[in-house]
């Protein structure tokens, strides 16, 4: 089984197989046109599918006894571009759970993370998306 | 100290006298730990400055090389980049001709470098005494120990630097 199917799941048939034209909706969720709805071009389509099966890893960031809570929430706004409640939940996840996953991305966007976070200091790890 | 944003882009760092001398002095620790080879630092250090960029089932780094060769590259130009840094400020404190405050204006990337650096050597001083979330949990004036005592301490006190620059980011009510 390919990636791509892996993701997908193994029983279902592609998008064209089935005459459906797949698109996307806010937030990146592939969602399912019916023939004769509105689509985008084939070459978007194409393109949109590309990004989200390459968004295939996590970056994850770790517990330590150090960095302290603000500045890890600082750290979450800044890099992640994250709203306070968020940055605060993924903090709190860290800190009682020793790790939370705070992204999933493209290989290359999730090495950019890791840097710019490990330059503030955090343990942060990239590995492949389950 | 104060940190006061004095438009979009700008901040204004206000030390009275003692502080100001205390973060010299942070400054030239750290200056000499950027200058040393990672790759001659305690092991505990050279995981921070190194480390793995994987975990899980990648954490051999197996297809990942080539980002973690990617990684160890920038890891030692961060080191670089700050202590040219450090030098630069330390200049400007020994060229300043008013120390009372010693006032330091950073736009948004150098106040984000400046916490990132004082949040260094807390690393620094951790991962060099073995600290772990306990010792940050207790006492530090009860510490027998000296070394440890004013490691923690110091700790301590980069952290209150660190939340008066960049203020709380928790909602407290």
């Amino acid at each position: 089984m390919s990636q791509v199917e892996s993701m997908l799941g193994a029983k279902r048939l592609t998008p064209q197989r089935r005459g459906i034209e797949p698109r996307f909706e806010a937030g990146g969720a592939l969602a399912m046109a019916q023939p004769g709805t509105e689509t985008s071009p084939d070459v978007d389509v194409e393109e949109k599918l590309k990004e989200a099966f390459a968004r295939g890893w996590t970056v994850i960031v770790w517990n330590d006894p150090v960095n302290l809570m603000d500045y890890v929430v600082y750290v979450f706004k800044t890099v992640l571009k994250m709203n306070e409640q968020d940055a605060t939940r993924h903090m709190w996840e860290v800190h009682q759970k020793g790790k939370s996953v705070l992204a999933q991305e493209t290989k290359e966007k999730s090495e950019s993370i890791v840097h710019r976070l490990r330059g503030f200091g955090l343990s942060a790890t990239m590995e492949k998306a389950p | 100290m104060t940190c006061e944003q004095v438009n979009p882009g700008l901040w204004q760092l206000r030390f009275p006298e003692h502080e100001a001398a205390f973060i010299v002095h942070v400054l030239a620790q750290l200056g000499r730990h950027y200058e040393q080879d990672i790759g001659k630092l305690p092991p505990a250090l050279r995981a921070y400055w190194q480390g793995s960029i994987g975990s899980g089932e990648t954490s051999d780094a197996k297809g990942l090389q080539e980002e973690q060769e990617m990684l160890a590259e920038a890891r030692a130009e961060l080191r670089s980049d700050r202590l040219a840094m450090v030098e630069t400020w330390i200049s400007e404190y020994e060229l300043a001709k008013k120390l009372d405050p010693w006032e330091v204006a950073l736009t948004g990337v150098e106040r984000d470098e400046f916490v990132a650096m004082l949040n260094d050597r807390r690393m620094q001083i951790a991962l060099e005494l073995g600290v772990t979330e306990a010792d940050m949990d207790a006492d530090a004036e009860a510490i027998p120990e000296d070394k440890r005592r004013h490691g923690i301490l110091e700790i301590d006190v980069l952290g209150h630097f660190i939340l008066a620059t960049l203020g709380p980011q928790i909602y407290r009510p």
